[in-house]
């Protein structure tokens, strides 16, 4: 800095002036993330392409891993307990999550009647896992719930396929109905109050009220929350993991557990690979659909 | 709908979601010798603070809490300081092709962490610092940096810039700004951010089942899946005792500091 700067410098020169010392304070973030997110992204994209088990050195096959992945049924029933999960997440905690939110909003006492909601959300997948393991295993506290009104033949949860995965995302909803209520009352609190009382005035309540005046109002936030729960749902892993270990013989594997096991219980680095950037491709397109979504209602309300 | 019915749907899916802890605490306050899985409804009697005593002890949970502690602090608080630099060289320093080094940054956020789990563990193995502490918070605080900045950026975008012009006229350097002025006008987003990056590192299982396997290393949450695996049979009771310890601090922490998460998640969103 030179004595005779002021702050009316053009702007060109300023921005000369500070370079170094800019760059100097963006360098650790970006070299941190280059070196510890890009490169290991860069490495897993081309294992994917190689046949490689950690010893020796890879040996390039084109796209072997790809065509040996699309072929296996384990692969396919992965897909489609991860879609299972995508949808069952959409349903039942976002859903729940906005339900909550219109019950509390503007109701005395919300916060109170908010809490026992939000107790779960900070819980780990694996505590999620270890409390509902707990819940549903066999003659498990449901069963003892439901032996009392008599029903003696109930379901295995946790081992009959599909039906492990419906209580698994029951489960997460467990843990994530708060979290979308309380972003979808900070939705509701940020509308404005004038067209809510002309609504009002014009004799809209209940569904009415929400169909023409709530919903295309939290529109913007309702995109938020769908990508959110998409992305997390694609990855799902802990509570699985926790619950089922993908099994009974990989019946409730998502595609984050077979790209696990393929990786580092077969040490298919290759095939585990490719399963990565496929489920990588597949959350990137998710989050352009979702962000592309966002901005278009943005701009529409 | 009226207001009491409002209130009492809420009051009867609350009492609901509360069963799942009411179960969990009285069956991990119940003693492994009166414990059986036939009776989970009813308490028995109250060992909750020997089961937990027991979980600490087994498979090195104790060790995981001083280990797990140190990544929840270390590496949020690092990422904060990096992701608060980042979004000064961009907003205030006006960093040429800012917005283009801003989404360099937080492309690392975008991608599942399953892409970076295997080239980490092979290049840990090579380079020896698998099963380390030290690697450990290296990973913890990379995949923090790209939310942090995001955050930081967002929120240095709302400070006017003649604070930056004003301090210069001081004859303050740039270092000094970033430390005396704009740190601590940001502490409110510095602490929401850190106590999401806090709580997702706590609660993290995958990198820890990847990257470490010694008692004195793998985080807390790593350790109770391999408790609950071996020892979720016999001992049903000292492991949800286990659940229980490993779950309560970032729920407390949740709880008090809602308003920064709303504000952490906001302010990531926006």
């Amino acid at each position: 800095m030179t004595s005779d700067k002021t702050p009316t410098v053009p702007y060109r020169r300023e921005k000369d002036q500070y370079r170094w010392s800019a760059l100097g304070f963006i360098a650790p973030g970006v070299l941190l993330v280059a070196v510890l997110l890009y490169l290991p992204l860069l490495w897993t994209t081309f294992i994917s392409l190689t046949d490689y088990n950690g010893l020796g050195d890879p040996e390039f096959i084109g796209f072997d891993n790809y065509a040996e992945m699309l072929d296996d049924p384990q692969f396919l029933s992965s897909v489609l307990n991860t879609l299972l999960w995508v949808g069952g997440t959409l349903l039942v905690p976002v859903g729940i999550g906005l339900g909550v939110a219109l019950l509390t909003w503007n109701l005395k006492g919300g916060i109170w009647l908010r809490l026992p909601f939000l107790i779960p959300y900070a819980v780990s997948g694996i505590g999620v896992g270890v409390i509902w393991s707990f819940i549903l295993g066999s003659g498990g506290a449901l069963d003892q719930a439901l032996g009392a009104f008599g029903v003696a033949d109930t379901p295995r949860w946790l081992v009959d396929a599909p039906l492990n995965t419906v209580v698994m995302i029951l489960a997460t909803a467990w843990q994530g109905v708060g979290v979308n209520a309380l972003l979808f009352t900070i939705g509701l609190q940020s509308i404005p109050r004038e067209p809510l009382e002309a609504a009002k005035m014009d004799g809209a309540n209940g569904f009415r009220l929400f169909r023409s005046i709530l919903w295309p109002m939290l529109r913007p936030l309702t995109a938020v929350v769908v990508g959110l729960s998409i992305v997390a749902s694609l990855k799902t892993f802990d509570i699985v993991q926790g619950m089922t270990k993908g099994g009974p013989g990989g019946a409730s594997e998502t595609l984050a557990l077979t790209m696990y096991k393929e990786t580092f219980v077969n040490s298919d680095y290759g095939l585990g690979s490719a399963i990565a950037v496929f489920l990588t491709v597949v959350t990137l397109v998710a989050s352009i659909l979702y962000l592309r979504q966002q901005l278009s209602s943005k701009n529409g309300v | 709908m009226s207001r009491a019915i409002r209130t009492t749907v809420l009051i009867v899916l609350g009492l609901i979601w509360l069963l799942p802890v009411y179960l969990l605490v009285i069956n991990a306050a119940k003693s492994p010798l009166t414990f059986t899985t036939a009776e989970s409804w009813r308490p028995t009697d109250f060992s909750l603070f020997a089961n937990i005593g027991e979980a600490m002890r087994l498979s090195g949970l104790a060790d995981s809490v001083v280990s797990t502690l140190i990544y929840a602090i270390v590496s949020p608080a690092i990422a904060v300081a990096v992701g608060a630099a980042a979004g000064f060289a961009i907003v205030a320093l006006k960093l040429r092709h800012g917005f283009a080094w801003f989404v360099a940054i937080f492309g690392g956020t975008v991608f599942p962490i399953q892409m970076i789990l295997l080239p980490m563990f092979d290049a840990y193995s090579r380079v020896g610092i698998f099963d380390s502490k030290l690697g450990m918070v290296i990973v913890y605080t990379a995949i923090s940096i790209p939310f942090s900045a995001f955050v930081m950026r967002n929120f240095f975008t709302g400070i006017a810039h003649n604070v930056f012009e004003a301090s210069v006229l001081d004859g303050a350097s740039t270092w000094r700004i970033f430390y005396r002025v704009y740190l601590p006008m940001a502490s409110s987003a510095l602490v929401a951010v850190f106590i999401l990056q806090a709580t997702f590192i706590w609660n993290d299982f995958l990198l820890g089942l990847v990257l470490s396997q010694s008692d004195t290393v793998r985080p807390i949450v790593t350790t109770l899946a391999g408790m609950q695996s071996t020892y979720g049979g016999a001992q049903m009771s000292v492991v949800l005792a286990g659940g229980l310890l490993v779950s309560l601090p970032t729920v407390i922490l949740f709880l008090f500091t809602q308003k920064f998460f709303a504000r952490g998640l906001a302010l990531g969103q926006y």
